[in-house]
């Protein structure tokens, strides 16, 4: 290697990890500075204080942790629900509450009762008077409040990520000239659809990019990982990374209205289960797991999709949430999905849905019994998987022994840690590894890989990515205006952390193998498109001023405008 | 709502135990991180590394694709003691031991910037073809060293094993016999004793000797090979007469017998530029004088190390000193006192007597100046182990060597040709 050609290796090398840093501190810096403001939707009056009522559902009642906090006697801890419908009808309900609820002295049904401007409602003998507010006034509010990408430009953090592409492009051309034609093409293609559904996003007057910024970075990393493992089916993988994006897009569309969304959970509960059973059935055995199915030439993996759908059913509103208050059909629909993923063998998809049947239930009731209970099942089960199937008994069996058997059971993992040392802080260059052409590195062990090539540096950056879009999940879920997008998107965050957690640790040896992929780096075309629709989940809870698109604006909710038509 | 984003905070639970797995890896990483690499040297290293002998001649070579060996099969072979093989099945052979020398690793840049390195040893590989051949089908070892450097000039095990051969390989051929075994030392245990005497008893060549073919002590009776009459130390030693040698080490006494074996390094283990080395034994509980006496004359339970053998040998030709040995070339020891200055030289003196006066030198050992002293140690089944020990005081050629043919009968006629045929090549 001439000394040039090695100096621009170590230049673009530090500068891909000079750019992967500065992108997750300025997507975490906004998520850290920017002002998540409560959006304003009404106000109950108590004597002479004004409650703001911030959510489209909001727990009444006089607990610390309720969002309209009536500390009078005869109120019990949990007593209403207040909740807004998409169209900007608002109902009250009575979640068993002992001194009952009355509006307009008139005690409620089971089933609630509308409420509108200058109604009273009474709560366990306390007068709450509601007041909405005007298009107008909501409108004053509304521009009071600062729009996303305020402190830290969504521009700018994209521009970084583009240099970052060209930067790693141009690391690929370094290291090798095969298929460089392709790769370029690639990497321009993803260029190309970033800054396009970035500037639609500017178009439709949204500011909010990070969550899309940090998908798009983990896309060129694995990219890049498929530009050096299989270039000759990188035209596929941009294919995929494009119809990923499309499906995010379809899929934000559709949770923009709430009432369509609840409306077809009972579909996708169905769906969900057609097919699972579909999978169990039909499925062909690969390396111990029967988890792809195979349609015409064109193979996918099930449980990706189901993954979705999984979210969607076990996501709640409020108000159901507080007036069916078990978990009973919830708990039964998760089992099925859990044993069927289990008869499947996919021993890793199975570990993912459970930690997020966790997270969905302790979001759901709060309730650390109910945690441990199912934690204490899933220990039981998890024995007779690790009894029953073997594939699973020796991948047990080499945990934390992988180097006594580097020939045997623990050929990969050897192989991924040697590798993944081997590439230092800085990496080989893209494209300059060899673990590439163990079986499934690009997918099973895609952690190693880029730890190989790009150094353990940017693969570390990979895993903060994930967490950071975690955080996201996080902090936008505390001004969500439903429970459902706070869940669904907390929710997903479960199922990617630990998707990553058991990728980067089956591979460095410290949980067992369970092959399943890193989010949006590893290859894999089903993998892939599930990824970009949970980020649809994602963009649904974040209330920020004109930040997602998924998210209505208070300035033009179609159900102002019904209501003045009709006023 | 404020309930359950309350609960959210579950989730940083998660990203909490991916960040302390990152950390136990990141720990782990740098503790083994170097040793995770070079397991899978030659995959992570693109470049090619080699193993050649003192003149530059290929032992081995290797690179991402191939593993490569000399390219003679009696040069494989011979030097198998020294290289091992790429699978590791002799732990002491250098691409085993020396595998981390040959690649480059660092934990900020893993193995990016490993040219595979060169190593260049200090052995001769037509050296080792030779002691290989002199051997002639028994087993043995043959370790010669260049006593003023340290180098290594031959290290050789038979039987030995072609890497190459995918056949069933001769038993104990992965084991290289100079560093991994103790044998029984006979007479050349002399050496040691004398040594003692020298630094122990006071007036040694003032001392006579008087042997009638056989001794008593205590009531056990110690046979002598023959009947060597009125001696003087030195003609005792050139004799290597039991009789004399058994008075010596009862005159020594065990005490000092111990320190002094374990002061010439006799009983510790060394090691070769970090390939480990067994150690010796010699009697170390109380055993009583007639036990004594076998153990002075290098019988009873001693049993030596060929290596640790040659340091001692080659720190008696060095006046005392011991230029440590490697095998790495380019590196040079450190140098320590084994033994008096006075005593090595002395020793050395009767070890040059030995050959002049009762090992034929001249004919078996021509144009050699040659200090030297056999051992012919019986196992106790009839059969004896074949030593010969000794040095070239010589300044253009200061070797010191080791020749064991195991079961090969008397020291000077199974071991001294070997000696002669290494020898005669070495100085060439």
């Amino acid at each position: 290697m001439n000394a040039v050609l090695s100096h621009s290796l170590i230049l673009s090398k530090s500068v891909l990890i000079l750019l992967s840093v500065l992108i997750i501190v300025r997507c975490l810096r906004s998520l850290l500075s920017e002002r998540y403001e409560a959006e304003v939707w009404a106000w109950l009056q108590l004597g002479k204080e004004q409650l703001p009522v911030t959510h489209w559902e909001n727990l009444i009642g006089r607990s610390r942790s309720a969002d309209i906090r009536v500390d009078r006697d005869g109120v019990s801890r949990a007593h209403a629900v207040l909740v807004r419908s998409g169209k900007g009808v608002w109902t009250v309900y009575d979640i068993f509450s002992k001194g009952g609820v009355w509006v307009n002295r008139i005690k409620i049904s089971p089933h609630g009762a509308e409420v509108h401007s200058g109604d009273v409602i009474n709560v366990g003998g306390t007068n709450l008077r509601f007041r909405d507010m005007t298009t107008e006034k909501r409108r004053q509010l509304e521009d009071k409040r600062t729009a996303a990408g305020k402190r830290v430009s969504p521009f700018g953090t994209l521009l970084e990520l583009s240099v970052f592409q060209i930067f790693l492009l141009l690391q690929h051309a370094l290291c090798s000239t095969d298929n460089l034609a392709m790769i370029a093409l690639a990497f321009a293609a993803l260029l190309a659809l970033e800054w396009l559904c970035y500037s639609s996003m500017r178009l439709l007057g949204r500011s909010g990019f990070e969550i899309e910024t940090l998908a798009f970075y983990l896309s060129s990393l694995g990219l890049s990982v498929a530009a050096s493992s299989v270039p000759e089916d990188l035209l596929k993988q941009m294919l995929l990374t494009i119809a990923g994006v499309v499906l995010f897009l379809l899929m934000g569309w559709w949770l923009r209205s709430l009432r369509r969304v609840t409306a077809a959970r009972g579909l996708a509960a169905a769906a969900a289960l057609a097919l699972l059973a579909v999978n169990v059935v039909f499925s062909e055995e690969v390396m111990g797991a029967r988890n792809w199915l195979s349609i015409g030439g064109y193979s996918f993996q099930p449980s990706e999709f189901v993954k979705v759908l999984y979210l969607y059913v076990g996501a709640s509103t409020l108000d159901r949430l507080y007036r069916k208050q078990n978990l009973f059909v919830f708990m039964a629909f998760s089992a099925v999905c859990v044993i069927a993923l289990a008869l499947i063998g996919d021993f890793g998809t199975a570990l993912v849905f459970f930690v997020c049947f966790l997270v969905i239930s302790f979001l759901r009731s709060g309730s650390i019994a109910t945690v441990l209970l199912a934690l204490t099942g899933a220990g039981m089960a998890g024995f007779l998987a690790v009894t029953v199937k073997p594939h699973i008994a020796r991948r047990f069996a080499a945990w934390g022994h992988v180097w006594e058997d580097i020939y045997g059971a623990g050929y990969q993992q050897a192989r991924a840690m040697s590798a993944a040392a081997a590439g230092g802080l800085f990496g080989k260059g893209a494209g300059s590894g060899w673990l590439k052409n163990i079986v499934a590195a690009d997918t099973d062990m895609v952690f190693a890989v880029v730890c190989e090539e790009q150094g353990l540096i940017i693969a570390i950056c990979m895993v903060l990515a994930v967490m950071a879009l975690a955080f996201f999940a996080v902090r936008s879920a505390r001004y969500g205006r439903s429970a459902w997008y706070a869940i669904a998107a907390c929710g997903a965050m479960a199922m990617l952390l630990t998707q990553t957690a058991l990728n980067v640790f089956g591979t460095m040896d410290l949980l067992p193998f369970t092959g399943v992929t890193f989010p949006f780096v590893s290859r894999g075309g089903s993998s892939l498109l599930s990824c970009w629709m949970l980020m649809a989940f994602l963009k649904g809870s974040d209330t920020r001023k004109d930040a997602s698109f998924v998210v209505n604006p208070v300035r033009v909710l179609p159900g102002d405008t019904a209501k003045e038509a009709g006023a | 709502m404020k309930r359950i984003t309350h609960r959210a905070f579950s989730l940083l639970l998660l990203a909490a135990l991916i960040v302390a797995g990152l950390a136990l890896y990141t720990i782990r990483y740098v503790d083994d991180g170097r040793d995770w690499a070079l397991s899978f040297a030659r995959a992570n290293s693109g470049s090619g590394g080699a193993l050649t002998d003192r003149s530059g001649r290929l032992l081995a070579s290797f690179d991402a694709v191939e593993n490569r060996y000399a390219e003679d099969a009696a040069t494989r072979t011979a030097c198998y003691a020294v290289t091992g093989d790429y699978w590791g099945r002799s732990g002491t052979g250098a691409l085993t031991c020396f595998w981390d020398d040959m690649h480059n690793y660092s934990l900020l840049t893993g193995t990016t910037h490993s040219e595979a390195v060169d190593l260049q040893l200090t052995v001769d590989a037509a050296l080792c073809r030779t002691a290989y051949e002199a051997l002639g089908g028994r087993k043995g070892a043959v370790m010669v060293m260049d006593y003023k450097t340290g180098e290594v000039l031959c290290m050789v095990s038979a039987p030995s094993v072609d890497p190459l051969d995918t056949g069933e390989p001769p038993e104990g051929a992965y084991l290289n016999r100079c560093l991994t075994s103790s044998f029984t030392p006979g007479s050349v245990f002399k050496l040691v004793t004398a040594a003692a005497a020298i630094e122990t008893v006071p007036d040694m060549d003032a001392r006579l000797f008087t042997c009638e073919g056989e001794t008593e002590i205590a009531g056990v009776r110690i046979v002598c090979a023959g009947e060597h009459g009125t001696q003087t130390f030195e003609q005792a030693l050139a004799n290597s007469c039991n009789v004399a040698f058994a008075e010596i080490a009862v005159k020594v006494g065990q005490e000092n017998m111990i320190a002094h074996a374990r002061s010439y390094g006799l009983l510790d283990r060394h090691d070769l530029d970090g390939i480990p080395s067994v150690a010796g034994s010699y009697p170390l509980d109380f055993i009583g004088d007639p036990e004594l006496a076998w153990s002075g004359i290098g019988q009873s339970t001693d049993l030596v190390n060929p290596y640790a053998m040659l340091r001692f040998v080659a720190a008696v030709a060095n006046g005392g000193k011991l230029a440590e040995p490697h095998l790495i070339a380019g590196r040079s020891g450190p140098f320590t006192r084994l033994v008096e200055e006075d005593t090595a030289d002395r020793l050395a003196a009767m070890m040059n007597y030995n050959v002049a006066s009762h090992y034929d030198g001249a004919y078996n050992f021509p144009g050699l100046n040659l200090s030297a002293k056999t051992g012919t140690a019986e196992l106790g089944d009839g059969s004896s182990h074949a030593w010969f020990v000794g040095f070239l005081a010589d300044e253009e050629h200061p070797y010191a060597f080791v020749v064991l043919v195991e079961n090969g009968g008397g020291g000077l006629y199974a071991a001294g040709p070997v000696a002669n045929a290494v020898l005669q090549q070495a100085v060439r």
